[in-house]
Parts: C-alpha cells; structure tokens; sequence
C-alpha cells in the first residue's frame, strides 16, 4: 500500500493551550481512517494540519507534497462548521465551488449524491440544518478529490441521510478514494473507519481497526436488570463470577457473562422470588473502548442503546 | 483560461449573493443620492463664503469618493469578517482559487456596483447643482480609470481592515473611522487652502487625494502642480501606484490559516 498522508510529530499550541502534543499518523491509498475524540481533544486541529491551513510544527506530506504544494485539484475538505454563501442555491454553490477547480464533476449528479436534487434549487439560508451539511459536503465532493477531508460530516444529519451518506464514503472509498473523517459518532467511525484513531488531550493514544479496538478496550459483555435484589441474595450459577455481580440504585449488573448463561441469573432471580422490570445485555462497542480511553468511563451503569452497533437485548417485565 | 474561469465562478457567486441582499443594494445606491440631495441641493453652494464656497463642479470628485470609498472598503471588510466566521477561507486554502484571485473576483464585483451608482451620482450631481464638467474622450477616459483605480484600491484597504479586524462589526466600526476622515480631509469637499497650514501637507498623504485630482484634472479643473509630471495623468499615475500597494497588500493579508 502506498502512504497518501503522512504526518509526524505533529504540534500546535494556542497560547497555553496544547491542541497537539507529537501526533504521527499515515493514511494509505483507499483507506478510511477515522478520527474520535472528546471536543477540543485537537481533532479539527489535526485537520487543519493535515491541510494546511494552520502552522504546525512537525512534518505533513500528502502525495508527496506539503499540503501547500500538493496538486489542490487532488484534495478535498469539508471543515468543521463551515458556512458557505447565504444567498446562493445549493445548485450554485457547488457551481461555484466546481467552478473554481479544472476538471469538477457535474454538478447534478453530486446533488444527486448527496441527495439534494428536490432542494437544489433553495438558498442555503432556507434549507434545514441536514440539508446545509449535505451541501457542504457535495463543496467537498465537486473535484473528485483522491484524497477527502471530512471535519464532523453528518452532525446534524437524520438517521436516513446520514446512512445515505456513509454509502457515499464507502463508495468512495470503494472507488480508491482516501478518506480522514472526524466524527462524535461512535457507530460512523466503526462503520466506515478501516482503522480508527482516538485523539485525546492532542495525542494519538490508539489508532487500530475498530474490532481490535473494541477488543482491547472494551471491556467484557454485561448483563444489566433492573431490579431492586441483593446480589448476596442470588444463588448464581456456578458459571456467572459472582465477584462480578454488582447491585445498587435499582440494577443489578453482571460482568464478563455470556448470553447463553443470562437463563441461569434468570432462574437465580426467579428462586430469590426478585421481581425485575428489564434486563439488558450489551455487548462492548466502540463507544466503550472510547470511554476507557479517555478515562471517561461510566461506571456500572447501563450503557444499553448509546452504540448502535453493539449486540444489545432487552427483555422488557418479568415477574418471579 | 483557468484562472479565467476561477475568477469568473468566483464573481458569479458574489454578484448572485450581493443582489440578492437587497437591503444592501438598496443602500449602496440610496446612501450617495442621500449625500447629494443634502450638500447638492438642500445645503447648496454658497458663493459668499462657508463651507460650499467652491464652483459646484470641484465637489464632483467628493460626491464620486462617497461610494468609492465607503461601499469597498465596508462590504469587501465585511466579506472576508463574514468568510473568516463562515471557515470560508479555509475551504478556499485547499482550492486552485489564490487569495489575489479572490480578491480580484471581489473587485471586480465593486466596479460593476460602484460603476453604476457612479454614473447615477455623476447624473443627478450635474441635474441638482449645475456642475460644469468638460468631458472629452480623455476626460471620460480618466473618470473611469479614476473609479476603477479608486474602487480597486479601497477592495484592497478594505481586505486589509478586515483581515486585521476581529469581527464584522469591528470591521464596520474601521471602516467608518478610516473613511470619514478621508473623506472630507482629501480635497474633496473642504479645499485645504480652509485647512490649518500644519496640516495641508498631510492632504498628499491620502490616496483618496490623488482619485480626486485626478478626476478634476481629467474632466478640466485646475489642480495643484506636480513636479515635471502634467497633472493630468500625473495624479492617475499616483492613485495606479497606490492601487498596485493596496490590492498586493490586501490579497497577502487574507486568511489562509487559522
């Protein structure tokens, strides 16, 4: 494979505060690499160093170039919070933005890409907040870039269009297309990062695939129910660890259990005559490698439902 | 021709969004009508002495300095304030467009507007105050490149002022303090034989100065010599120069990084 970013001992600092601290990273050709991380942990930052639109120290090389030197008809960027023109149709405004590279792509079909042919004809200034993001991210689309910078791409996207466009990267990707997103969306980066970097405090402190990373720090699968019951109370099965069972404020949750032994709890709930309104197992996703990452880890409390992506199933009443 | 097309699309986006603010247009016109009817017929020239005490042709270049000076340098201000707020130019740092192409694009919008309220003012100035003006082919000549100069010159102040200012409306506040005092201390409406005799050298120190003579001297009025230069293009010459500093600073000054 070849390395179409390269980037070493990135660092940049505003005044006393440090947003990156030595980051190195390399991206290959057709590779989706996302990048998470708590705000203000550098991620916009690291963008703008890769692109160059600030001063890092440290060395960035796309295609073989500093970013001010790369071919620009090769790179596109959607930045973080931008806002293009008001006044112009979304049709305009990639007309503009097409218009400003030799060889764009036709502007109806990225509208189409983007799944804005029915508004294309809306001022910016009138469309809803999903529909201006999309626009900004056909901006970003318009060269057919090969390598395609996308700072946070769906925040503020539904559900729907936020599918339609990770079809998009995908795509994209598909097509040899080098993808460094940015995302808050745990199950955005698993989906579409071939490897995932989590920068907190403006280091890289675990870049990887995603399933290595959920298998690293995850953590074990749990068992949450909802339930007033004294763990010291349940007869358990001898193939629950009862050192991992822990109970307060209304749950019970048993650690490290696999799905075929949530019966036994059942059947031990059930013997202690324990009513239970819920139980919920989870698998560890992403969201929970993150979190113990960043030291931002929760605690035994459910977790059930923040990462779509993790096998997750509740069983709702149940008396004893 | 890439560059052609660059600056075409640019242009193409900022005429679209500047048409269509309307309150803007309104205003961009509405403002030197405004100033005309008040100094042009309301306050009148008075030949007995006071403020409007000059032949009513030598305020032409004052009432034309009204939206050469201010519509530039208040809207390409606040175009960059609004491109810096929006992460527009850094979207831009990763495009073929150049800064200097951008601020052409921006440039080359502000002669077309301004151009048109200028020959509007020049039309309703001569209807309301009977100014006299000779205008020969070279008189015409040197009134538009005097607008377009000027106007190119202001882009490049106003690029200036708002890559330098924090916000828009720091931006609004620049541009008013720098332009009002332009205005009238630039042998534009005050002659600076009315002003104290230390301060009469700093009137060459405004580029607004040089738009003025050179528009009076192009359309016939008498103005000050210059030094084996005819005055007639000397003045001209000055305000070009002084374009070719404002553009080239105002473009390196834009935005590329945070």
């Amino acid at each position: 494979m070849t390395a179409t970013l390269v980037a070493e001992d990135l660092r940049r600092a505003y005044g006393e505060t440090v947003a990156l601290d030595g980051v190195s990273l390399s991206v290959d050709e057709g590779e989706v690499f996302a990048l998470v991380g708590p705000n203000g942990a550098g991620k916009t930052t690291l963008v703008r160093a890769l692109t160059g639109t600030t001063d890092a120290e440290g060395s960035v090389t796309l295609f073989g170039n500093s970013p001010r030197d790369v071919d620009p008809e090769r790179v596109g960027l959607l930045p973080q919070d931008f806002d293009p023109p008001e006044r112009l149709t979304a049709r305009e405004l990639l007309a503009y933005y097409g218009g400003l590279y030799d060889d764009a792509r036709n502007v109806e079909r990225v509208l189409d890409d983007v799944g804005l042919r029915e508004a294309a004809a809306t001022w910016y200034e009138n469309l809803s907040g999903g529909q201006r993001r999309r626009v900004c991210v056909g901006t970003a689309l318009v060269n057919d870039p090969d390598l395609l910078f996308l700072d946070e791409p769906t925040t503020g996207i539904d559900p729907a269009g936020r599918r339609a466009l990770w079809r998009l990267v995908e795509d994209l990707a598909a097509g040899g297309t080098t993808v460094l997103l940015t995302t808050h969306y745990m199950e955005e980066a698993h989906r579409l990062g071939d490897r995932v970097g989590l920068l907190a405090d403006g280091r890289l402190v675990a870049v990887d695939d995603p399933d290595a990373l959920v298998a690293e720090y995850g953590g074990d699968p749990r068992l949450v129910v909802e339930t007033g019951a004294d763990p010291a109370g349940l007869d358990l099965p001898s193939n629950v660890d009862a050192r991992r069972v822990e109970g307060g404020e209304g749950n019970l949750t048993v650690r490290g259990i696999d799905p075929d032994d949530i019966g036994g709890v059942v059947d031990a709930l059930d013997r202690a005559g324990a009513t239970y309104e819920s139980l919920t197992w989870t698998q560890p996703d992403l969201e929970d490698a993150y979190l113990e990452l960043t030291s931002a880890g929760e605690g035994p409390a459910p977790t059930a439902g923040l990462g779509e992506e993790s096998l997750t199933e509740t069983v709702r009443g149940g008396d004893a | 021709m890439t560059r052609t097309r660059r600056v075409a699309a640019a242009f193409r986006a900022d005429w679209h969004s500047f048409l269509r603010r309307r309150t803007a247009v309104f205003f961009t016109f509405f403002f030197p009508l405004i100033i005309v009817v008040i100094f042009g017929a309301l306050v009148r020239t008075e030949p007995t002495g006071g403020l409007f005490a000059e032949d009513p042709a030598y305020y032409v270049p004052g009432y034309l300095a009204v939206v050469v000076l201010f519509t530039p340098l208040s809207r390409v201000g606040s175009e960059v304030a609004r491109h810096r707020d929006g992460n527009r130019f850094e979207k831009l740092a990763t495009t073929p467009l150049s800064r200097a192409e951008w601020l052409l694009a921006q440039t080359l919008v502000n002669v077309v507007v301004i151009g048109l309220a200028a020959l509007l003012l020049l039309a309703l100035v001569v209807a309301l105050t009977g100014a006299a003006l000779a205008l020969s082919a070279l008189g015409v000549g040197a009134l538009v490149v005097a607008v377009v100069a000027g106007v190119a010159l202001f882009c490049g102040m106003g690029a200036l002022i708002g890559s330098f200012a924090s916000s828009q409306d720091g931006v609004i506040a620049a541009s008013n303090g720098i332009a009002l005092p332009l205005l009238f201390l630039s042998d534009t409406f005050v002659p600076p034989s009315m002003l104290p005799g230390w301060f009469r050298p700093a009137v060459w120190l405004s580029p607004l100065t040089y738009f003025a003579r050179g528009v009076r001297a192009g359309t016939g009025q008498p103005v000050p010599a210059m030094a084996s230069v005819d005055p007639r293009l000397g003045y001209l010459l000055v305000l070009l120069a002084l374009t070719a500093v404002f553009v080239a600073l105002g473009a390196l000054a834009l935005p590329r990084t945070d």
